[in-house]
């Protein structure tokens, strides 16, 4: 899992010193290592604890603009469970996200893999090339969408533009109008923000491809097609598994990509769980209903989590277990 | 055909399609540049887009540069602040995950882990109500703690795994020289942990700059606001003011593109890690 980790195996460790004198000293020590720990724990604490176990409580609350002063809101049961679950939008958001997310890492794979192999090739440039595809991945995420906005609209759009000029339309689309194009276009900016990323992950998974590996496989006469499914593709599998599993996490909680693009519209056609959750929460202010949804969220999310976890194995052995 | 001939033909052919790529990767950059020095009705409402305008004009930037400083400052502030607290909690504490042995190392690893596949609105819908009771909405403090979320458990777990390739020895040796542990932390550790300390640096100035999530739920906007807000509300329900955006948004990309341009080294290094985003 060198993608994940990134370092050797320390060669020699450091051993945690004589446990037998639990001395004046000794006891200092150990309050110097875990100081060393004692910011960390109070932000996970602060920051993801705290929210993560308040979320949970608040979905079983009655929650009302007025209960927002005070902290705590009469218990309600699974009410807000069963009122939001209840809800169209919110069923079709649910389905929306998990298709969201299987065609986005469907087409980011394809994409960031072809182009993979395509800077394993040598040719001049690649290098600068190889730099400049980074760009879409590290722009402000709210930025894209609103650049995504101007390049898909209705009228002077540029996309529309560019198909006219091609003969391929005759008049000219309202992407962001129309609730079957304006998902196709969330889909399209999104697939464009994280083929970057595949992009680099797999192709530095291709340069460890052994040459003298290809070449002995090319020799025994197998073709392109060949070496790709039966040497490239076992080799790399590891990285595969990694990328699918950061695309997943990554993408069922797309948030500002939608905000920026469409606001959840229109008529709610590309609302995804997490913005739905949003406007339960700070549109309707119904705490409670957006932090049940925000639940049901968190645990599609969690699915990854023994998988990210199993893969990062290592990580978690470290030298110690 | 000759064999160096068949080489530089497909040497050729990957450079035009690597091209290609390109071009429709960084087309939309391209675009807003352009639009930015537009008028608003050039660009909207206008019966075609015109990829090379026949007209330029300044005025959007005169109207960002004069209106617009404040959320350019506010946006500074927020990422370096995110980085600030980003390093000053992550870098102890992957010291000491990777250094010493503690029974809670692999559970702390593990629960690291998960808070990097957390969904953001799921913190920020209950933060609201916390940060309402402690009076930190409508704060930088709240929204840098809030920020530093994207990037504190992937800094910690970067680092972490960075300094477990050091070399012990060396550790050891300074110890044995008579330095105490936190002089072998400052001394040894830090310098060499230097280039994964400036790629979660990098990391977290641009995730506090292009924050939107935390920004649009922690802040109303009347006390201070950073670009990514500002640029939404540019473009709200009564306003399709697309120039004046599209200059705001040039201001939104530059630190990305200064720091690939600058630091790329340590940038791709954090992408190849698995740096994950909001």
């Amino acid at each position: 899992m060198s993608v994940m980790t990134g370092a050797p195996k320390r060669a020699t460790r450091q051993t945690a010193g004589p446990v037998l004198a639990l001395g004046h000293r000794s006891r200092m020590r150990r309050l110097v290592r875990w100081a060393f720990l004692v910011p960390a724990a109070a932000y996970v604490l602060f920051a993801f604890a705290i929210p993560i176990i308040y979320n949970l409580v608040l979905s079983f609350e009655q929650t009302s603009p007025a209960t927002v002063s005070h902290l705590t809101a009469p218990f309600a049961g699974w009410s807000n469970y069963t009122t939001t679950l209840k809800d169209p939008i919110a069923d079709s958001a649910i389905v929306r996200t998990f298709s969201f997310t299987v065609l986005s890492l469907l087409f980011q794979f394809i994409i960031g893999f072809s182009l993979a192999l395509l800077f394993n090739l040598r040719f001049p440039l690649r290098r600068f090339a190889r730099s400049l595809i980074l760009v879409p991945w590290l722009l402000p995420l709210l930025v894209t969408g609103t650049i995504f906005k101007f390049l898909f609209q209705l009228q002077g759009g540029a996309v529309n533009q560019i198909l006219h000029d091609l003969h391929l339309i005759g008049q000219p689309i309202g992407y962001l109008l129309s609730p079957g194009w304006a998902y196709v276009t969330v889909l399209i900016t999104n697939i464009w923000i994280g083929v970057p990323f595949f992009t680099v992950l797999l192709y530095s998974a291709l340069q460890d491809v052994p040459a003298e590996l290809l070449e002995a496989a090319r020799i025994d006469g197998a073709g392109p097609w060949q070496r790709l499914t039966r040497v490239t593709l076992p080799i790399i599998r590891p990285v595969i598994e990694v990328v699918f599993v950061l695309g997943f996490v990554f993408t069922v909680k797309v948030f500002d990509v939608v905000i920026g693009l469409t606001q959840g519209g229109p008529a709610n056609s590309t609302q995804l769980i997490a913005t739905w959750a949003y406007n339960l929460t700070f549109q309707n202010f119904e705490f409670g209903q957006g932090a049940a949804l925000n639940t049901v969220l968190l645990l599609i999310a969690l699915v990854a989590a023994p998988l990210y976890i199993w893969l990062n194995r290592e990580t978690l052995r470290g030298d110690y277990l | 055909m000759t064999p160096k001939l068949r080489r530089r033909l497909a040497a050729v052919a990957a450079s035009i399609a690597a091209l290609a790529a390109l071009v429709v990767l960084l087309f939309p950059l391209y675009a807003v540049v352009v639009a930015s020095f537009e008028t608003n009705s050039q660009l909207f409402g206008a019966s075609t887009y015109s990829f090379f305008p026949s007209v330029w004009t300044l005025s959007n930037y005169s109207v960002v540069l004069s209106q617009q400083g404040g959320h350019v400052l506010s946006s500074l502030i927020i990422g370096l602040g995110t980085t600030v607290l980003t390093l000053a909690v992550s870098v102890p504490a992957a010291h000491a995950l990777a250094r010493y042995r503690f029974r809670v190392t692999a559970l702390l690893v593990g629960s690291l882990l998960i808070a990097q596949i957390l969904p953001s609105i799921v913190i920020a819908n209950s933060m609201f109500l916390v940060y309402h009771r402690l009076g930190l909405l409508n704060s930088y403090v709240g929204l840098i703690i809030a920020d530093a979320s994207y990037a504190v458990p992937f800094g910690i777990l970067v680092l972490r795994a960075f300094m477990l390739g050091l070399p012990g020895d060396v550790i050891s040796a300074a110890r044995v020289d008579g330095a105490t542990e936190m002089q072998a932390f400052y001394r040894v550790v830090l310098p060499m942990s230097r280039s994964a300390i400036i790629t979660i640096a990098l990391f977290a100035f641009l995730n506090g700059w292009g924050d939107f999530i935390f920004a649009l739920t922690l802040l109303n906007g009347n006390t201070f606001e950073p670009v990514t807000l500002s640029i939404y509300t540019y473009l709200g329900e009564f306003s399709q003011n697309w120039g004046e955006a599209m200059a705001l948004a040039v201001f939104a990309v530059l630190p990305a593109a200064m720091l690939l341009i600058a630091a790329q080294r340590y940038i791709a290094a954090g992408l190849t890690v698995g740096s994950v985003k909001g």
